[in-house]
């Protein structure tokens, strides 16, 4: 064989060595960056500063509050309160329920059904000792019912 | 015999230099890779049934983690430390904000236990409103969570 070779006049002499390095290098280099992490989702939080408008004589208008105090047992205090509206729904169903009906557009009657449109101002207000958990709960009842300026009130405020 | 010998031409591939520059590659892309993508530790983030949230993505992001350690919390920025007391969050918001003059436009991601009470992590959201104020820029600031089973995202 070898002797055909070298009747035919070229020989490609090519070192497999390093490159299995490499290869080796390249393969480990790429386990110990990947990244196995799990399903993280976000929520866009809006800045407490939201009431600050360029326009001082524009009218501010008052969040829809709803305070979220420390759970007991399976129990967690919810209060909703707005102009014209004040519930206290006994779960976070029910509160992304309450939340929903509150939505104009919402409704089957999308024209009139609904106090609030959905940039209108929603403030999560936990309490101090409120878990987080309850928080971000309270936070996407209010993402599911449709609003979208949604912020974190200081607690105790 | 002899004319044999001189038609024949050895072609002898130098991989030396090829294997020296893949090596260099390789540090670099390591090198890059620890400074641009931090590592993040690993939160029990709070878990809403039905999380109407939206993916966080593979972009670029500050995460500011609130982590529970013996039955409190301490804040962590690219793995910098920081206490809850007031030199502690002194610290947090200047970090925060050198990151966001040199990223502006990168969004801020609250990465908090949920095991956590709400006064240990909000101090967390005015650091970052006063970083961004300090930096002068407006962020969008981020609140993570788990995607439940069976949600939808």
């Amino acid at each position: 064989m070898n002797a055909d070779r070298a009747i035919s006049g070229t020989r490609v002499r090519l070192a497999m060595t390093p490159m299995i390095d490499v290869v080796f290098l390249l393969l480990v280099f790429f386990v110990c960056t990947v990244r196995f992490e799990r399903n993280e989702v976000v929520y866009t939080l809006d800045l407490p500063q939201r009431g600050r408008t360029a326009d001082p004589l524009a009218l501010q208008e008052r969040p829809l509050v709803i305070r979220v105090g420390a759970r007991t047992g399976d129990r967690v205090p919810i209060d909703v309160q707005a102009d014209g509206l004040r519930e206290r729904p006994t779960s976070f169903e029910a509160l992304a329920a309450t939340l929903t009906r509150t939505r104009r557009g919402a409704g089957p009657d999308a024209a009139t059904a609904g106090l609030f449109v959905a940039d209108h101002p929603v403030l999560i207000a936990p309490a101090g000792d409120c878990g987080w958990q309850d928080a971000v709960d309270a936070f996407n009842a209010a993402v599911r019912a449709g609003f979208r300026n949604i912020g974190f009130a200081r607690s105790g405020a | 015999m002899k004319t044999a010998r001189a038609r024949i031409s050895v072609i002898d591939a130098d991989l030396t230099p090829l294997i020296d520059l893949a090596f260099l590659l390789i540090v670099f892309f390591v090198l890059v890779a620890r400074m641009s993508g931090e590592r993040l530790p690993a939160i029990p983030l709070p878990q809403p049934s039905d999380a109407a949230a939206a993916p966080a993505g593979a972009a670029r992001r500050l995460a500011v983690n609130v982590l529970e350690e013996h039955g409190s919390a301490v804040f962590t920025v690219g793995g910098e430390r920081f206490a809850t007391d007031a030199p502690g969050l002194e610290r947090l918001v200047s970090a925060i904000a050198q990151r966001l003059r040199t990223d502006p436009t990168s969004p801020v991601d609250i990465r908090a236990d949920r095991s956590l009470p709400y006064r240990a992590v909000e101090p967390a959201i005015h650091a970052i409103t006063a970083a961004s104020a300090q930096a002068g820029t407006r962020v969008t600031i981020r609140v993570c969570a788990l995607h439940a089973q069976g949600g939808t995202p």
